[in-house]
């Protein structure tokens, strides 16, 4: 068993197929509710049990179902944001892959409960076979009655769909993500209208992360007190954590809420790799500020990494050891960020490049004395001016390792070299990350 | 929530409507918050960032009291972000800071972005002066620059033939792409690519298929598009900019002229100025060029042994006077006829007809010179609410209902089309188009429906609708008088059923649009020369009428029943009496009471007697009952609906004077020619299709040897003895204010900037409801419907005398439904004649599925195209027959 929850029967052989994972109980759930549980008893279910979004923004779930109007004469769309694109995440991918059904039936109670007949799962362009596995699984489900015109006899009727996205990060974005989903160009629109007001089609939309509505059976079934028993007060359950960098058993780890950062990479991760120590951890993707070495006993939760200074974020957990160069990290970072700007909005689209160019001399020893200062403050600059929270996710890295490790930046300046490839190898070249590269 | 907020911006307290936006209430408070993405005809977007402001909510304390700081102020709790002013309303008790150290390192911020990437290349961009990008850095950005990376570059690209792209300079604010298709409804532009590399191109990088508005260009706050005919031919400080009124369509769009010395080197819109703002069709933005086109006539012609020679203006003022004289005197006051004149100023055209009716004492007067038959001179009036306060174009775009009447706005007044679409878009409007042809607005993609009725069922359509209307009963708020003439007319005009054979529409269609017409609170009926030049025009206008009264459209109170007119002041011309039946105000000449004020200041007493309508005239002249006629600012060669009939009457003439700025078909034919002044070289008002009188400057001065119309219609006037004595136009148009019902109390000084609509306080002319019954059933036979209509590229005979226009337009074509072709043998490209009862024009022919089976398509105002060589329509319309020529012959 690799979790507690999500992850307790994770490795079943079969548990793709509509047999294996009703093997395991599945769809128990959907046909003890659909039709028989009143829908805004289902709400208020998952609103007791305090889940929040795994997507990243840890907004209360059952908060966002009660958004959705229920006297709205227009359609009701569900839509499972499966585009995972967030550097560092890698959960919702084993999860969809391994378990497609359980995605589904999260869906159709999600849609049962906000009366809506319709579910859009938008993939990222690279899961085009994870779209395979879950085409099929919806195909099962359907022949089954599980899903389509008349869901476990209930008379209810739910369609669900998949849709492949074109590559574009943003189209993480929910309504980056609905505009893509409408066939338009992949940008945020204003909000409000919130989605769940006017999202689709200028419809009500209920937008969810994969690993969110995997938790909805489980509560549905089990009840939100149950639920409760794993993670805080404020961050109960547990939560998928994708751990990269050079820890001896990086991968996906479902962990209670609240377990300290260090507990993660020394008990379950198995520590450091090659007696490398750790400088600083990105705990929740790339977007996140990083958290120095001396912060790792830091709760993994939403309230513990608020007070440290950072997000908890989709759980993109990115270990960095002491021989990485931090100008070079958040070059590649900041290149990212980039190369996914959407370009709607200034700040962010004009600022990612000019910090982009910055760090690229830094990191290549031209960097001149007030480029830190420059730095610092472009991203002030995009931090809360960009129209969507892209421009803040390329800020917020760039402020955080500047705060915690000024040092390597200004050696870049000063001595035209690296202090961290200094360490390791003793040379002093005019690139001096280069090497590291090569 | 109340109407009215209070909101402070800056520390100015101002009370606004509920729901402005940031950045329109600090513009009430007279504080400068800048915009580029955003803009007055789009939805909010909130992608540049430049409006950011600091926002604040005051602090509530228990009991929700505000919470007062230590000098009585209210405490103000700021928001952590800055919001954007142009995304963002405003609620009551709202503060907003734009000078905060927050918002000024903001703003400063977003400002040394957009300059990231932006070339210094201001010395050498068209837009260098009047760049928004440019004065706002001035205004709000740093003194000196911290980007010393290279800049990312993209290759200009020439999109088509007027839209030039320079994307280094783009600042991606998204105007021109979403204008393109929010107010075009062409989506001709897209971004390619994303973030810093974002570039605006058409979708395949190929010319743009668009109406090649420029309207892109115009909206472009930076020098990103540019003009490729206005390319590097001026700096804006060396342009004088004179406002003037476009001389094309009857939307009457503000066109800002752009001189240099005596030189029109562009016309552009004027944001928050005109009707139309910073909008411009093709024609609008293009169409000055033949002002100064090396073709005007610099002196008057006389007919002098044969041939036409240059003379002097006093020399042919003197002829034209003592001749004119001359046939009163021998034949009679009606043999003199006054034609054309919707291309004149409201002040030209007053005086054209007090010349015809007051100096010399004939009713012969009309300004349609298209119409195939006599339409009453009040039925336009009668139709569009009889002076009632009426419709205007803000208010056509905030329709629920818009019905189109057999015109292509994309051809007649593309503005009043981009009014239409805009309000498909962001106000909910639905469209009804009852067109033969699929023009533009009936396209799927703006929602609409399209009534495809069949060619010469026009008249059954517009019954059936009123009948189908007529079926819920009388509408509210009509006269008494009405109601009770509504329910007989019911009954006459049969069930909709009955329209539904001849047109080819289902009754339910024809239902469902009457009902969505009736039940609509804000509607729109828009009808315009299709109908007014039918040969069942008089029938058709008081069809429209009925249809008015039946759907609601006209009320006792108001009318939103919109005529929109063949030429830019064809209302001016209706309402300056330029019929033979009606005096300016649409006075009826034997109304003695009504008549009396024109009697005492023209000194004469005038004919009672109707005049002859311009198809009649044509035919008198052509048969010699009518011995002189004067043709102002119309090609009549190819205007009037029969080539041979024309030609008869100009030669039969004893004497015909032509005012024209070019030596025109018409001109050539005639005795006396005065070279006249073109729109951009005079002032005057002009009356757009919304009654809306606006006053056009004049740019520059007349064209060596020519003169405003008006000062030839008082020269020849006082040479025929008047005393004549008006020094401007605002001299005649004081007159015009005093006689004329309608414009009373109307003053010259209120025309500016933007004139209002006129309104009669009692209506001009009592409702007539009226069964307008076709009085032939459409005759069968074989042959083609010969569909004709206006064309985005040109209008009338000024427009070929350009570079842009005619290029653009490219050559007349014959448009067939490629099913109706193969029937015919006919293939894409291939030589075709028409033929029709008077003769045959031969064009190339080109397939289109817009175009109905049974008939083919030719616009009429190409130049080498003369449709009216086909034969005068008659009955329902006109039929020719369509067959496949050898291709060499064309030109030969």
């Amino acid at each position: 068993m690799r979790g507690p929850l999500l992850f307790s029967d994770i490795d079943t052989p079969g548990l793709a197929s509509l047999e294996g994972y009703r093997r395991g109980g599945g769809y128990a759930t959907l046909a003890a509710v659909v039709g028989k549980k009143p829908a805004d008893e289902c709400i208020e279910i998952v609103k007791q049990s305090g889940l929040r979004g795994r997507g990243g923004a840890g907004f209360p779930t059952g908060l966002k179902w009660s958004f959705v109007p229920k006297n709205s004469p227009r359609a009701r769309y569900i839509v499972c944001n499966a585009d995972e694109s967030e550097p560092g995440t890698f959960k919702d991918r084993e999860l969809m892959e391994k378990n497609p059904h359980l995605l589904i039936e999260g869906m159709v109670l999600a849609g049962y409960a906000i009366g809506s007949n319709t579910g859009y799962i938008y993939l990222r362009g690279e899961f085009e076979y994870i779209q395979r596995i879950l085409d099929r699984a919806i195909d099962e489900t359907r022949a089954a009655g599980l899903s389509g015109a008349n869901v476990a006899g209930s008379g209810f009727r739910f369609d669900l769909h998949t849709h492949l996205g074109a590559g574009a990060y943003i189209c993480g974005e929910e309504t980056a993500l609905l505009s893509s989903l409408e066939g338009f160009r992949g940008q945020p629109r204003l909000k409000p209208p919130f989605p769940a007001v006017e999202g689709l089609y200028a419809c009500p939309t209920l937008v969810n992360n994969v690993e969110t509505l995997m938790n909805v059976p489980h509560i549905l079934n089990h009840g939100a007190a149950w639920f409760r028993q794993w993670g805080t007060e404020k961050s109960p359950g547990t939560k998928i954590l994708s751990v990269s960098g050079p820890v001896k058993r990086p991968g996906n780890y479902e962990v209670p809420l609240g377990m300290p950062l260090s507990q993660l990479i020394d008990d379950l991760c198995g520590g450091m790799r090659d007696g490398m120590k750790v400088k600083a951890v990105i705990p929740g993707g790339s977007s996140v500020p990083l958290l120095p070495a001396s912060l790792l006993d830091t709760g993994l939760d939403f309230e513990s990494m608020n007070a440290a200074g950072t997000f908890l974020g989709s759980g993109g957990v990115i270990v960095i050891d002491e021989g990485t160069c931090m100008v070079d990290a958040l070059w590649n970072i900041t290149r990212f960020y980039e190369h996914e700007s959407c370009g709607k909005c200034t700040p962010c689209r004009e600022g990612t490049y000019w910090m982009s160019e910055v760090l690229r001399r830094l990191e290549h020893g031209e960097g001149r004395a007030d480029d830190l200062d420059l730095l610092a403050d472009l991203a002030d600059n995009i931090l809360g001016k960009s129209f969507c929270a892209l421009g803040d996710a390329a800020a917020m890295p760039v402020q955080g390792a500047l705060l915690h490790f000024r040092d390597e930046f200004e050696h870049h300046v000063t001595h035209r070299s690296c202090l961290v490839n200094r360490r390791r190898d003793g040379l002093s070249v005019v690139r001096p990350c280069e090497q590291a590269h090569a | 929530m109340s109407a009215t907020v209070k909101v402070t911006v800056d520390g100015r307290t101002i009370e606004v409507p509920a729901g402005t936006l940031i950045t329109d209430a600090a513009r009430e408070a007279e504080v400068h918050v800048p915009i580029f993405c955003a803009h007055s005809k789009l939805p909010p977007l909130g992608a540049c960032r430049i409006c950011v402001v600091e926002v604040g909510m005051p602090k509530l304390g228990p009991g929700r009291l505000p919470v007062t700081g230590a000098d009585g102020a209210p405490e103000i709790a700021w928001l952590p972000k800055v919001q954007t002013g142009c995304t963002t309303t405003v609620a009551d008790g709202m503060h907003v800071r734009t000078d905060s150290a927050v918002a000024v390192k903001a703003r400063k911020g977003v400002m040394e972005f957009l300059l990231v990437n932006h070339p210094l290349d201001c010395p050498v961009c068209d837009e260098g002066g009047e760049c928004q990008l440019q004065d706002l850095a001035f205004a709000f950005g740093a003194d000196f620059s911290r980007m010393a990376d290279a800049k990312r570059t993209f290759v200009s690209e020439d999109l088509g033939p007027i839209v030039k792209k320079e994307a280094n300079r783009c600042i991606v604010c998204m105007r021109c792409v979403r204008y393109c298709d929010e107010m075009m409804g062409d989506d001709a532009l897209t971004a390619h690519q994303r973030g810093v590399l974002t570039e605006i191109s058409s979708f395949n990088r190929q010319p743009l298929e668009c109406e090649q508005c420029g309207n892109c260009i115009e909206v472009c706050p930076v020098g990103a598009l540019t003009a490729l005919p206005y390319r590097f031919k001026a700096r804006p400080w060396d342009l004088r900019q004179h406002i003037t009124v476009c001389p094309y369509c009857p939307a009457g769009c503000s066109v800002r002229l752009g001189v240099r010395g005596m030189e029109i080197l562009r016309a552009r819109g004027t944001e928050f100025r005109g009707v139309n703002q910073e909008y411009l069709c093709v024609r609008g933005r293009f169409g000055y060029e033949f002002v100064s086109s090396p073709d005007r006539l610099s002196s008057p012609l006389l007919r002098l042994g044969g041939s036409l020679a240059p003379a002097g203006f006093d020399e042919a003022v003197t002829y034209a006077a003592a001749r004119l004289r001359d046939i009163a005197a021998a034949h009679g006051p009606q043999a003199i006829a006054f034609l054309g004149g919707d291309k004149l100023n409201l002040e030209e055209q007053y005086l054209f007809q007090k010349l015809a009716r007051g100096v010399l004492g004939t009713s012969n007067v009309d300004a349609r010179t298209r119409a195939t038959a006599r339409l009453p001179g009040d039925a336009i009036l009668r139709a569009t609410g009889a002076g009632r306060p009426s419709l205007t174009l803000d208010q056509l775009s905030r329709a629920g209902e818009a019905l189109v009447l057999g015109d292509d706005l994309q051809g007649e007044a593309p503005y009043v089309q981009s009014l239409l679409i805009l309000g498909q878009h962001q106000n909910g409007l639905h469209l009804t188009v009852a067109h033969p042809r699929r023009v533009k607005l009936a396209r799927s993609k703006f929602g609409g429906e399209w009534l495809a009725l069949k060619p010469g069922s026009e008249l059954t359509l517009v019954n059936a609708l009123t009948a189908a209307s007529l079926e819920a009963g009388v509408p509210a708020g009509v006269p008494a008088e009405v109601g009770a003439a509504l329910a007989s007319l019911a009954s006459a005009l049969g069930s909709p059923e009955a329209g539904a054979r001849e047109t080819g529409i289902s009754a339910d269609d024809l239902r469902r649009a009457a009902k969505r017409l009736c039940a609509a609170d804000q509607k729109a009926i828009v009808f315009g020369r299709a109908y007014t030049e039918h040969p069942q025009a008089a029938a058709l206008v008081q069809a429209i009428e009925n249809l008015g009264w039946a759907s609601g459209a006209l009320t006792a109170k108001r009318a939103s029943v919109m005529f929109v007119g063949p030429q830019h002041d064809s209302q001016g011309a209706l309402d300056m009496g330029l019929t033979p039946d009606r005096l300016p105000g649409y006075v009826d000449p034997a109304d003695a009471a009504a008549r009396r004020p024109f009697e005492q200041q023209w000194g004469a007493a005038l004919d009672l007697s109707p005049g002859l309508s311009a198809p009649e005239i044509l035919e008198a002249a052509a048969e010699g009952r009518v011995k002189a006629l004067w043709i102002v600012a119309d090609e009549w060669v190819k205007s009037a609906p029969d080539r041979a009939r024309i030609e008869r009457a100009l030669e039969r003439c004893e004497l015909v004077i032509v005012n024209d700025l070019f030596l025109t078909a018409t001109a050539k034919r005639a005795h006396v020619v005065f070279a006249a002044a073109s729109f951009a070289e005079k002032e005057g008002v002009a009356v757009n299709c919304e009654r809306r009188l606006q006053r056009s400057a004049r740019a520059i001065s007349p064209r060596r040897g020519a003169r405003p119309d008006g000062e030839i219609f008082q020269a020849v006037a006082r040479g025929l003895g008047a005393t004549w004595s008006y020094r401007t136009p605002e001299d005649v148009f004081r007159e015009i204010a005093r006689l004329t019902p309608g414009y009373q109390g109307l003053s010259w000084a209120q025309l500016l900037p933007l004139g209002p609509q006129w309104t009669s306080p009692a209506p001009l002319a009592g409702p007539r409801i009226a069964p307008a019954i076709a009085p032939a059933a459409a005759e069968a036979g074989d042959g083609l419907w010969m569909l004709s209509g206006g064309t985005l590229f040109l209008q009338g005979s000024l427009s070929y005398r350009g570079a842009q226009l005619p290029k653009l337009a490219g050559e007349a074509r014959a448009r067939l439904h490629p099913d109706q072709a193969q029937r015919l043998g006919i293939g894409d490209g291939d030589t075709v004649e028409i033929a029709g009862s008077g003769g045959s024009v031969t064009l190339a022919a080109t397939l289109d599925d817009a175009v109905p089976a049974g008939s083919v398509f030719v616009p009429y105002a190409f130049r080498e195209c003369d449709l009216n060589r086909l034969g005068a329509p008659a009955g329902a319309g006109l039929r020719v027959r369509v067959r496949k020529t050898a291709a060499a012959l064309v030109g030969a």
